[in-house]
């Protein structure tokens, strides 16, 4: 392999490309750097946009040397293996501060108290584009919530944390910070609480309140509000294993969003959990337990976009339906279909094709089932109408990829690309003509999808758009807030046919859907990415590329079933490894 | 006084256990000393506010220094009755985004105080430089109770990927350090309750404890075990932690500080620390409803309160993010980005000048206040920087030749006011090096992509 790039994408580079892509690199690409490191993964992603370029036929550029089409086909050939030159490299997992979700479940799990009491803490984005980062502001924040928790502490739980009055102070700091530090505790954190008893004592607090004071300590330690290891890595190793505390917690909080449960820590107490065998059954067992609806409101709502759909604009004239009780029937909607999914262990491309949904008195009028489903839970309904099912056609998904006045044909094609078949799609450029501009009276009478034909005859625009609009148009059955319609705003008939790049043609969202769901490779190694992604707590590069295509040759032998698939992203080498020094 | 003290914040930081038991205050803030011989001067403070996409150019930029005061343009209307004391400055350029020529919108915010593009190599993480802000809190923070303030309109939850790029780009400014990106604040109940004990509801309000100073000096002492066995990259997130420990702890130590005086001045023992020409502070009363003008006011007041109150010198207000944020009292549903590109579209141009407006009226509102608070010899606002921008030019093309932003005060005495310089040759580094060495910090090298100091702002 490494001959193959020396001789096929070395001397490429080196007879078309260096010109420009050198010491004055253009577009910030600099070949000559590059061939010399091929599998480092910080290049990953230029080799990538490399291969679309060249394939494209828009680089060497028209007025430069052109390649045979057989040197530009072993260019191609050769570069695509690229990523197999990357060395082994689970990435870092830098110990991580826990999500303002992860907080409020942990204190629910540890103290018994609501999770709500840390309402007020900034909102932020669990999983791939997690921050880790914090402000002196968060921190004062930490201290107010531990001392509204402990002050929130039932005489239940305050029994079951303190014990009695004979159980000793050093005791009761162990089995705190066991808990709470999700590890044993080393002697000298035990040793800093029980400082911390005497500093109340001597103070004059009696011994509840000590105790209290010390469980303050408890709340506002790093080792709680970080997951750390439980010993140092050995010295001069670039990569270790997770130990078996850290993997506990790197797996509560990824299915459950809270910290592990007793049988999960005895588990790692008895060294047991890197085991295969062990995790995955642990996996099928936490996804059965109620505590997984925090895979989608962590994943799922992000992924969907229904994370948006409590806040986003509709305009109030337009859609007066969209009230806070619909917009959560919409989302409680995609939860419970997502859920089913999982659950029931069925394959990912029901998430496309599922003749299934979930509804209730206020969601059933988008549906025209306000006949049908008359209560105020959510309930199981079949459909019969195969132009809805799945999320292509799910009102919540249809709103929050729509404008806050009418559908956006545009953003639903960029939408479906990118979320569910996992293809990238370039940004508009700046400054292009938009549909408004155009000359009222060549538009007078034409439809949304008309109009946006005729911006496509602009040459700048075309390439993208012929093949995101024809994915647009095939849901323009769909209104802004997904409800069925024949007409659009213009009042002409709704044309909900077109073509997909390679001919495949269709007239309706239900043939739209089908031809969707038939690739399921794309689905299920997107979702995989995109779960991966999530459970690392950063964007996937280099080597997990690698990785990713491993686990999705294993979930397409199973059938894309999604507990395969999850199991799959939790037993991966960078979930279970990870990197201690550059 | 403060310029005496050459000591880095760290050094301070690391000094902070023995020295917790002085009154901060008075050994570092700006407060008269208590013999009361030479009336020191108030301190420079530096407050900076954000707008996304850009502005309607032709409605910003006075059309010509001659007529900057008497008819300015129609963005700048409600800074009117202060514009002696406004600055504006046309011809500073932003920071070139190439090789992320796919991301201006990813990039706006975050270059805006850096003047730095995010390291290439590691662009799925945070790896920036430390902000503009961030560089005048290292220097003066150590003599407050907070290093910097940061508030957001918005949550900073914004997900969109342009170019590989982190995130956190999209919806952040302020900067600790290169690979440390500052949360801000969007809940000013929050705001008022932790950092000056005050509720306006009549509830209780954060109670401070004195010894959770105490208790917080040895959670710090236990994580040193801790961190002697962690592998680089952890000990620097483990370090940030203990950062904003010391800082609450500090906080803790100021209140006090600030009750054992109340107490004194009380029983007539102690003169007032105030000056008794200065302003009483203000009152900041959080509103019911959820108009955005009202909610952006309480942010702003925040901000005066912090500065007269000395509990930072450092402000980030991000008013909104390039995220689609809506103005519904503006009359239309529009998210703010969609009708940047407008293409000279009259409707669409109107909307985005009615957001420009709305947006520098709060900013408006925030300065006329500050004008208002009688501080040492002038005013509040005589003693403090603060800027208004965006990180685009002309949203409907990306351009950022011009970069738009107000200074309002005087920082000091240091910048001369009034005026409108309308062919200033400079870059956003430039800029901010220039407003960091008025405001008394001295660098050791310039931000970002500067290479000089733009001198034509500073007073003769």
């Amino acid at each position: 392999m490494q001959k193959a790039f020396k001789q096929d994408v070395e001397k490429f580079v080196a007879d078309y490309c260096v010109q420009c892509h050198a010491d004055r690199p253009k577009a910030g690409l600099n070949l000559r750097v590059a061939v010399k490191k091929p599998g480092d993964p910080a290049f990953l992603r230029k080799w990538i946009e490399c291969i679309a370029n060249v394939e494209a036929h828009d680089m060497p550029p028209e007025d430069a040397d052109q390649p045979s089409d057989e040197e530009r086909q072993r260019f191609l050939d050769a570069l695509s293996q690229v990523q197999y030159l990357s060395n082994r490299d689970p990435g870092p997992f830098v110990i991580r501060r826990l999500t303002k979700a992860e907080f409020g479940n942990t204190l629910r799990d540890f103290l018994g108290v609501d999770p709500s009491v840390a309402k007020d803490l900034p909102e932020e984005v669990p999983g791939e584009g997690y921050l880790n980062s914090l402000s002196p502001m968060q921190v004062e924040q930490y201290l107010g919530i531990a001392n509204e928790a402990i002050a929130k502490l039932s005489a239940k739980d305050e029994a079951r944390l303190f014990g009695d009055a004979k159980t000793e102070v050093r005791e009761i700091a162990r089995r705190l910070a066991r808990a709470a530090y999700r590890r044993p505790p080393t002697e000298e954190e035990i040793g800093v609480l029980a400082g911390v008893f005497d500093l109340g004592t001597k103070n004059g607090l009696d011994r509840d309140a000590a105790l209290k004071f010390m469980l303050k300590a408890v709340l506002v330690s790093p080792q709680f509000l970080f997951i750390t290891p439980s010993k140092a890595a050995p010295e001069g190793e670039k990569i270790v294993p997770l130990d078996d505390h850290q993997l506990a917690s790197r797996l509560s909080y990824f299915l459950w969003a809270t910290m592990p449960d007793a049988e999960l820590s005895k588990l790692a107490d008895e060294g047991r959990l890197h085991d295969p065998a062990v995790l995955k059954a642990q996996v099928k067992r936490m996804l059965a337990s109620p505590r997984s609806r925090a895979l989608f409101d962590g994943f799922g709502a992000q992924w969907l976009g229904l994370d948006k759909i409590a806040t986003k604009t509709f305009d109030p004239d337009k859609f007066p339906q969209m009230t806070p009780a619909l917009r959560e029937a919409m989302y409680e909607e995609a939860r419970l279909f997502f859920e089913s999914i999982v659950r029931e262990n069925r394959s990912v491309v029901t998430f496309v094709n599922g003749d299934y949904t979930y509804l209730n008195a206020t969601l059933a009028p988008i549906y025209g089932l306000e006949k049908t489903v008359k209560g105020a839970a959510m309930e199981k309904v079949a459909l019969t109408d195969a132009n809805r099912g799945g999320i292509l056609t799910m009102p919540g998904v249809l709103a929050t990829t729509s404008f806050p006045t009418r559908t956006s044909p545009v953003i639903r094609g960029v939408w479906v690309l990118e979320q569910v078949l996992g293809e990238h799609v370039p940004p508009a450029p700046p400054n292009v003509p938009a549909l408004e501009k155009q000359d009222q009276k060549t538009i007078a009478g034409l439809t949304l999808r008309q109009r946006t034909e005729l911006h496509r005859t602009e040459a700048v625009c075309a390439n993208c758009h012929k093949i995101l609009d024809p994915i647009g148009f095939g849901l323009e059955n769909f209104d802004a807030i997904g409800r069925w319609r024949e007409s659009d705003e213009s009042g002409g008939k709704v044309d909900a046919a077109g073509e997909l790049p390679g001919g495949q043609r269709f007239q309706s969202p239900r043939e739209l859907k089908t031809i969707i769901a038939a690739r399921k490779d794309d689905l299920s190694r997107n979702l995989t990415e995109k779960l991966l992604a999530y459970a690392l707590c950063r964007q996937l590069d280099g080597y997990d590329l690698i990785v990713v295509d491993q686990l999705h040759k294993t979930i397409a032998g199973d059938g894309h079933k999604m507990q395969t698939l999850i199991s799959e992203v939790v037993t991966s080498y960078p979930f279970l490894n990870r990197r201690v020094q550059d | 006084m403060a310029s005496t003290h050459l000591i880095s914040r760290r050094t301070c930081l690391r000094g902070l256990g023995a020295s917790l038991g002085l009154p901060l205050l008075e050994t570092m803030g700006w407060a008269e000393t208590a013999k009361g011989a030479t009336a020191s001067k108030p301190p420079v403070r530096l407050g900076f506010m954000y707008m996304p996409h850009g502005v309607i150019m032709d409605q910003f930029w006075p059309s010509s220094p001659e007529s900057f005061l008497k008819s300015p343009p129609p963005a700048l209307e409600s800074l009117r009755p202060i514009l002696d004391q406004c600055l504006l400055m046309k011809g500073i350029s932003g920071v070139p985004i190439t090789p992320f020529g796919s991301a201006p919108h990813a990039l706006e915010l975050s270059t805006w105080l850096t003047a730095s593009l995010p390291n290439a190599a590691k662009r799925s993480q945070i790896h920036i430089a430390i902000s503009a802000d961030q560089i005048f809190a290292n220097y003066y923070g150590a003599l407050t109770a907070l290093p910097s303030l940061e508030l957001a309109t918005m949550p900073q939850t914004h997900k969109e990927n342009q170019e590989g790029l982190n995130e956190g780009y999209y919806s952040h400014c302020s900067f600790r350090s290169p690979t440390q990106a500052m949360p801000a604040e969007i809940n000013p109940r929050n705001v008022l309750n932790r950092l000056f004990g005050k509720t306006d509801t009549g509830g209780p309000a954060g109670t401070t404890n004195p010894l959770d100073r105490q208790m917080l000096d040895l959670v710090i002492g236990g994580a040193k075990d801790l961190r002697r066995t962690l592998p680089h990259g952890d000990q620097q997130k483990l370090d940030e932690y203990l950062d904003s420990v010391r800082s609450v702890e500090r906080r803790i130590a100021a209140i006090e500080t600030r009750q054992k005086e109340a107490a004194l001045e009380k029983a007539g023992v102690a003169p007032s620390r105030s000056k008794s020409g200065d302003s009483p502070t203000i009152e900041v009363k959080i509103p019911e409803g959820d108009k955005r003008s009202e909610y952006m006011q309480v942010m702003c007041d925040l901000t005066i309160l912090a500065f007269q109150t000395d509990t930072t010198r450092v402000s980030t207000y991000i008013g909104s993010t390039p995220n689609g944020v809506s103005y519904p009292e503006l009359g239309f549903s529009d998210t703010h980005h969609g009708p940047t590109h407008h293409n000279n579209e009259a409707e669409k141009v109107r909307k985005v000048a009615a957001i420009t407006k709305f947006n520098i009226d709060q900013f408006a509102y925030m300065v006329k206040k500050m004008a208002t608070l009688r501080e040492g010899d002038g005013t509040l606002l005589d003693n403090c920087l603060m800027m208004w921008g965006s990180g685009l030019e002309d949203g409907n093309k990306h351009t950022r030749e011009n970069l738009p932003f107000i200074i309002a005060g005087k920082g000091g005495g240091s910048i001369e006011t009034g005026r409108f310089l309308n062919n200033v040759k400079g870059n956003q580094g430039d800029l901010l090096t220039t407003l960091l060495g008025c405001a008394g910090v001295p660098l050791d090298r310039p931000i970002g992509i500067a290479t000089k100091e733009i001198s034509e702002i500073r007073k003769a």
